[in-house]
């Protein structure tokens, strides 16, 4: 059964939005629009009109959305935070996921429930992805400097590629720090003598 | 000992949270700070109320409207200390700007003289039947929207009635002038002195020239850390104290506006704390003005937290917001700001208090023990008919 409650999804990262998408669209949620604008949000969100309104607590447009919980003439329906005091597990969560929900005048507390679980299980997903990615391109990028540091050993020591490698390792082991450390040090120390 | 955590939005006055930290003070206190930055007050308020932070740099009126519970759900707030009065501007869209100095035959020299002639514009604009101009505020609770109305009466102008206010991040300010979504704005800087380098806006009024010492920034913490972690909040007061006479000591302000401008502080360049600190600010294309008191850091009736304060902005905030006024949230939010806490922790000895807490420069002063008749003699007045 799809859920036809109308929710928006404010965030400027488009690859995080995307994902949330998804994830609503698969647990049965077809009417999901997604708004990155920087100005004038309060007359695209009343011209969409949404139920339930996800934004990313990154952005600074969260101080526009409090102008909603008060009496706006561009606002046709009464706003309120979804997860307020009564549910302080969820809001601790939601904060610490990095996202927050608006609720537009009437939609049944668990619905909404559903729809904020699923962002944060989306948010939490999406900073697993981005840490992952980080932690490859550092992993390639030390490689690379690993490759370096044994070329410079080889060629001042007249050493092979295993000894060279051998030999760092050894240093590594006997200071007690890591192989990338002594990679980096023999690089820099390199560069200077040059 | 314990880590404290205390928020932060990237702006000149969070100068005193910061500079507690880089000066070393808050070291030589013992204690352990992390620094949060945030992009949002929504933010910040959440953070804080949750336990996410153990205190935070805050809109002075957000701290009195969390606690009465206006606009959220409502938990009690302590504020032992002010960390800055003033600092904002009121900036106009260059069109609205050169309508005025039409007007005028000159540009406007003083708030008075603004304000009538925008209510000339607002006049003229309503006879042609076009819409009501936009100013851009950076919360529904805050400073910022108190002072353009203090400003919009100076000409008789119903702040109510005849404009409409939008909330804007300060990062979006400039753009909103720009896009013609917003018309004026008032704000802190250095987003005033964006909008007037890149031609879109020019500075009519600082709000330094509306209220003496308005509250604008303050330190809140949740009631239940002040009764449970007296004593690390007494030592934080204490550097707070040490950095608020450093910040305010015109000698450190190079090297304050360089600290600041760090990446991951405000992360702009060091000229234009400077000129914050200063308070000397390009108004336009061709003019600038100089205010020795346009941001201060220290103060008999800025640091040490006057109850009287907290009752001007509950009935600045009920204003607002249409509403009417109540002894019994009066004294709610009186309750709020606490000099009991900042006396114990700095050693001060009850200073005389001044007769008038906020020193509005124009129109009826403020009478603590007396909001509604303030309410009143505030909604009659028009002085640009005067």
């Amino acid at each position: 059964m799809t859920d036809q409650a109308s929710i928006l999804i404010i965030d400027e990262n488009h690859a995080r939005a995307a994902i949330i998408q998804d994830g609503l669209r698969e647990a049965g949620h077809g009417n999901v629009r997604w708004l990155n604008e920087t100005s004038n949000l309060l007359r695209h969100i009343a011209e969409i009109d949404p139920d339930v309104i996800v934004i990313d607590l990154e952005s600074p447009n969260r101080d526009v959305l409090e102008q909603m919980f008060q009496v706006s003439r561009l606002v046709k329906r009464p706003v309120a935070m979804f997860v307020d005091q009564s549910d302080s597990v969820a809001m601790h969560d939601a904060m610490v996921a990095g996202v927050s929900a608006y609720v537009v005048d009437g939609l049944r507390k668990e619905r909404v429930k559903h729809i904020l679980d699923m962002c944060i299980l989306r948010f939490n997903v999406f900073s697993r992805l981005q840490d992952e990615l980080h932690e490859a391109k550092t992993a390639l990028a030390d490689r690379k400097v690993i490759e370096r540091a044994k070329g410079i050993v080889m060629a001042a020591k007249s050493l092979s590629e295993q000894e060279a490698y051998v030999l760092m390792r050894k240093t590594a082991m006997d200071q007690k720090r890591r192989l990338i450390e002594i990679a980096r040090a023999i690089v820099t120390a390199e560069g200077m003598l040059k | 000992m314990k880590n404290l955590k205390v928020g932060f939005i990237p702006l000149i006055d969070a100068a005193i949270p910061i500079a507690a930290m880089e000066c070393g003070f808050a070291e030589r206190e013992g204690l352990e700070i992390t620094l949060m930055r945030e992009t949002s007050w929504a933010n910040i308020r959440d953070k804080l109320v949750h336990g996410l932070f153990d205190a935070s740099h805050m809109l002075a009126p957000l701290a009195v409207a969390t606690s009465l519970g206006v606009g959220n759900a409502g938990i009690g707030l302590a504020v032992p200390f002010g960390l800055n009065a003033n600092g904002n501007c009121i900036t106009l869209s260059s069109r609205l700007y050169r309508a005025m100095e039409e007007i005028l035959g000159h540009p406007p020299q003083d708030p008075i003289q603004s304000a009538r002639a925008l209510k000339r514009i607002i006049d003229r604009r309503k006879a042609a039947g076009e819409p009501p101009i936009t100013f851009g505020v950076v919360f529904p609770f805050s400073v910022h929207a108190i002072i353009v109305r203090h400003w919009l009466r100076l000409g008789g102008i119903d702040p109510y009635g005849d404009v409409q206010f939008q909330v804007v991040p300060p990062p979006f300010m400039v753009a909103g002038l720009s896009e013609g979504v917003i018309e004026g704005c008032c704000v802190g800087e250095p987003w005033n002195s964006r909008a007037v380098e890149s031609g879109v806006g020019s500075i009519v009024v600082f709000g330094a020239e509306i209220a003496r010492s308005a509250p604008d920034k303050v330190l809140t913490l949740r009631n239940e850390t002040v009764e449970t972690q007296g004593d690390t909040i007494h030592r934080l007061l204490k550097t707070y104290s040490q950095a608020a006479r450093w910040c305010q000591d015109a000698g450190n302000h190079a090297n304050l506006a360089h600290m600041l401008a760090q990446p991951q502080y405000l992360n702009v360049a060091p000229k234009t704390v400077m000129n914050a600190l200063t308070g000397t600010l390009a108004i336009s294309r061709t003019e600038s003005r100089a205010m020795t008191d346009f941001l201060s850091f220290e103060g008999d009736d800025i640091n040490r937290p006057d109850p009287r304060k907290a009752r001007w902005l509950y009935a600045e905030i009920a204003m607002g917001l249409r509403g009417a006024l109540d002894e019994a949230q009066a004294r709610a939010a009186a309750s709020v700001f606490r000099p009991d806490i900042f006396d114990a922790a700095t050693g001060n000895n009850a200073l005389p208090e001044l007769a008038d807490p906020i020193g509005l420069k124009f129109g009826p002063a403020f009478d603590a023990g007396n909001l509604q008749g303030y309410a009143d003699a505030l909604m009659q007045t028009a002085p640009g008919e005067s």
